[in-house]
């Protein structure tokens, strides 16, 4: 998102404040009137959501990218997820692991979705921790306090992240983690926000997003 | 209401430790006369001070395999420290410490020093003195540690969401149930739960204060 | 079994000093106080409170020695130090100290820890009845009256049977009739065990009550010890005198020395008089202060003749009124204020009123050289 806004300012030379956050709270605190511009999701749910309870601009909604999933280790952990993958969640070493939480984040959802399509839900369950959103769980792993985790695939290809153990997660496992835009009723600069989204949408703003790991979208 | 008996477990766990903690703290900066004194009362302040996730994130990388925590809990017990309910029993007495520490010390203060200095003139040793005489003479003091830091773990949030990683039954304390909920845009169950905690916190501040009415000392760092 | 108390005496010689934000304080004392009563008399601020905190071991002194009979409490140059728990000194403080949450039964129990439950219930018992507040036993000693109080102090201090005794002005505060039957309990306790107390106090009269031996302090330092009539007739400092109940306070210059006669003649400052007063080791042209009791001064309402005195002051009446039995009247000689003590009787007879002219009658022993 840094990218984004940053190359889209260069472009127009107009300035675009980033506000990071949950879902849940973003759309609670829109529909009470926040006065953001455009609403960016990892789950697009949400601004269908508004968009249906008349707090988006119609026809602004879209799909901006599709979330990965990857299981990830730090470079010097215990395991070696790149080569055993799923195996790697199996071994007696790794006694925490770190997902996000499936009861409201779409990353969460996915990581359990694909650990029952791999068949072993059920053996690691006792060893799963929730964080509560993908960058926490993220942070348990990088921390060392859980041993591997399953996050983003987009945080595992941040600077930070960048040199511990990925395994990819093959997208069939997981329902899509469609993750949606929309520009909001209640912001200043609707000019500004269509322009916005143009750009992402455009083949630049694809660049970018599949640089840092997301998918495009198919279709749109 | 796993959540909820959870919090309460958390809170009268943390509560209990840190009136055996936090006494004999109390009780030196009560009767120390040494000048570097104001260290040990700021240390002891910054809780109060510090964002809750500040000390979250630092509970994190202690409890971490790199932490100097984690590594004694990996060697004694084989297994990490954050995500258990022991581990958010130490973080939030760290959190909570202030609040068990300063009405200690200024109960403790406040009794009289001709007192001690007669009963050791009778022959009372230190320990003597304390449980006879200023302990005594202290109750509201006590009852006003435990009260606070009672209910300032049962409010608790930041650290527990820093350190927990939200396990039913075990880390998923009701506060973060809430919020949980809030997410998952739940109102109705994350009013009814949120009610039920003002309810019943509520309760047992009245029945203390009532009980015991000179408690009511909002404690006041000297 | 009871350990046997040596009835021996106390001596202490310390120094130590107290700094605080105002100024600092230095106490520098040598003592002795035998078995009896001892009293350390003096103003407030001369250190009496500072010694007996050191003599109980609250207080370190700096350097010194502090020994109870046998016994070492405290020795500077040996590294003796021995905490108060050890010393076996019993300590009445001014404000009594008694433990608002214990009754009397459990604050006069408080020090027999060491006994077995027997014993300490008959001890109890004894030293209750033995100061008439037996009847009050589980009352909590925040409910009792003053005097009673007092009395349970007293009876906490001695239940554990200690070497030496300290009262810190126990007696402030507390009416005449209940002083003397309080002081008459103490004394007879005493007559059957001989340590040595220390009594502080700066009410003379219960110097007179009580007084066998009498220490004045002043300042930190030892002013004078002996028998009462000898340190507080005579004192030889001014705030002694002052708290000792000499009214009179005058400054003055030395004329000439009478060696032969022992006397010396002095111009009170600020006047033409001139007396003449005892002889003490000066020079002419020194600043002398003279302290005389208003008691030993004579009214006369006539210039008297033949009398041994050898100071007689010319004066005029300024001020005359009633206190209890006395009359107190002031008297201007020149420009030298005197305070004088008369009977009704006399102020009747000599017909004494305001601006009266009389004639003062000071002997040259009245006058007493203070620094």
């Amino acid at each position: 998102m840094e990218e984004l806004s940053r190359q889209f300012e260069t472009k127009t030379a107009s300035r675009v404040d980033v506000t990071n956050g949950s879902s849940g709270n973003f759309f609670a605190q829109i529909q009470n009137g926040a006065p953001f511009d455009v609403f960016f999701s990892a789950d697009i749910e949400y601004p269908r959501k508004l968009e249906a309870t008349g707090f988006a601009e119609p026809g602004t909604l879209f799909e901006y990218a599709v979330g990965r999933i990857v299981i990830w280790a730090p470079h010097d952990g215990t395991v070696d997820v790149t080569k055993q993958g799923w195996n790697a969640l199996l071994d007696a070493r790794v006694q925490k692991i770190a997902i996000a939480n499936p009861a409201h984040a779409p990353y969460g959802r996915a990581a359990v979705s694909a650990l029952q399509k791999a068949g072993i839900h059920g053996r690691v369950k006792a060893k799963l921790v929730y964080g509560e959103n993908i960058s926490q769980a993220a942070q348990f792993v990088q921390s060392g306090n859980a041993q591997a985790g399953i996050i983003a695939r987009s945080l595992a290809l941040s600077p930070e992240m960048k040199a511990g153990q990925i395994w990819e997660i093959p997208a069939e496992m997981h329902p899509p983690i469609e993750q949606g835009a929309v520009v909001l009723k209640n912001g200043g600069n609707k000019t500004g926000a269509r322009a916005f989204l143009d750009f992402v949408k455009s083949a630049e703003g694809r660049e970018i997003l599949e640089k840092f790991g997301f998918t495009a979208p198919r279709g749109n | 209401m796993t959540s909820l008996w959870l919090s309460f477990e958390l809170a009268s766990c943390v509560a209990t430790i840190l009136l055996f903690l936090g006494a004999p703290v109390a009780y030196w900066l009560a009767y120390s006369n040494w000048r570097g004194k104001f260290l040990l009362e700021s240390i002891v302040a910054l809780p109060l001070v510090l964002p809750p996730t500040v000390l979250g994130f630092y509970a994190l990388l202690a409890m971490g395999p790199r932490g100097p925590l984690g590594k004694l809990w990996m060697t004694l017990f084989g297994h990490g420290l954050a995500f258990t309910f022991t581990g958010l029993v130490i973080a939030s007495v760290l959190y909570s410490f202030p609040f068990a520490v300063q009405p200690l010390m200024v109960s403790f203060e406040a009794v009289d020093r001709k007192l001690l200095d007669a009963s050791a003139v009778l022959g009372a040793g230190r320990w003597r003195t304390f449980c006879h005489i200023i302990l005594p003479l202290s109750v509201p003091g006590v009852i006003t540690a435990l009260v606070l830091s009672f209910a300032h773990t049962l409010g608790e949030f930041g650290v527990v969401l820093m350190v927990g990683g939200n396990l039913a039954g075990v880390t998923r304390t009701v506060s973060i149930d809430i919020y949980d909920r809030v997410q998952s845009l739940e109102y109705a169950e994350a009013n009814y739960q949120a009610l039920l905690l003002l309810v019943i916190s509520f309760a047992i501040l009245c029945f203390v204060y009532a009980v015991n009415r000179r408690a009511w000392t909002p404690w006041t760092a000297k | 079994m009871d350990r046997e108390i040596d009835p021996s005496s106390v001596f202490a010689s310390i120094r130590a000093e107290r700094r605080n934000r105002a100024a600092s304080f230095v106490l520098d004392v040598s003592l002795e106080a035998p078995p009896g009563i001892t009293i350390l008399f003096g103003p407030s601020g001369a250190g009496k409170s500072t010694l007996l905190d050191c003599l109980a071991g609250l207080v370190s002194p700096d350097a010194g020695k502090i020994i109870a009979g046998q016994n070492v409490f405290f020795d500077s140059a040996k590294q003796i130090n021995l905490p108060p728990q050890k010393r076996r000194v019993a300590y009445v403080f001014q404000s009594l100290a008694l433990f608002p949450h214990l009754t009397v039964g459990q604050n006069v129990e408080y020090g027999l820890n060491h006994l077995p439950q027997t014993q300490r219930q008959t001890r109890v018992a004894e030293i209750l009845e033995a100061f008439h507040v037996a009847h009050l036993r589980n009352q909590k000693t925040s409910q009792i009256s003053g005097g009673e109080k007092q009395r349970t102090a007293l009876a906490r201090s001695l239940v554990t049977a200690p070497r030496v005794l300290l009262l810190d002005e126990p007696l402030a505060g507390v009416d005449a009739e209940l002083k003397a039957s309080i002081v008459h309990d103490l004394r007879a306790w005493n007559a059957a065990r001989r340590i040595p107390i220390l009594y502080v106090t700066h009410s003379r009269d219960e110097v007179d009550a009580l007084g066998e031996r009498v220490i004045a302090i002043d300042n930190g330092q030892v002013v004078s010890c002996g028998a009462p009539m000898d340190v507080l007739d005579a004192p030889r400092r001014k705030r002694l005198a002052q708290a000792s109940g000499f009214e009179n306070l005058l400054s003055g210059k030395v004329l000439d020395l009478r060696q032969p006669d022992g006397v010396m003649r002095v111009r009170l400052g600020g006047t033409a008089c001139e007396i003449e007063v005892p002889l003490v080791h000066a020079s002419t042209g020194d600043r002398v202060q003279i302290a005389i009791r208003a008691g030993d001064i004579l009214l006369a309402a006539e210039p008297p003749h033949g009398l041994s005195a050898r100071n007689i002051l010319e004066g005029r009446i300024t001020s005359l009124e009633r206190r209890g039995a006395m009359m107190i009247a002031h008297v201007d000689c020149g420009n030298a204020k005197f305070v004088a003590h008369v009977t009704p009787g006399a102020v009747r007879e000599l017909e004494l009123g305001i601006q009266k002219q009389v004639w003062l009658v000071l002997k040259t022993h009245s006058c007493h050289l203070v620094d």
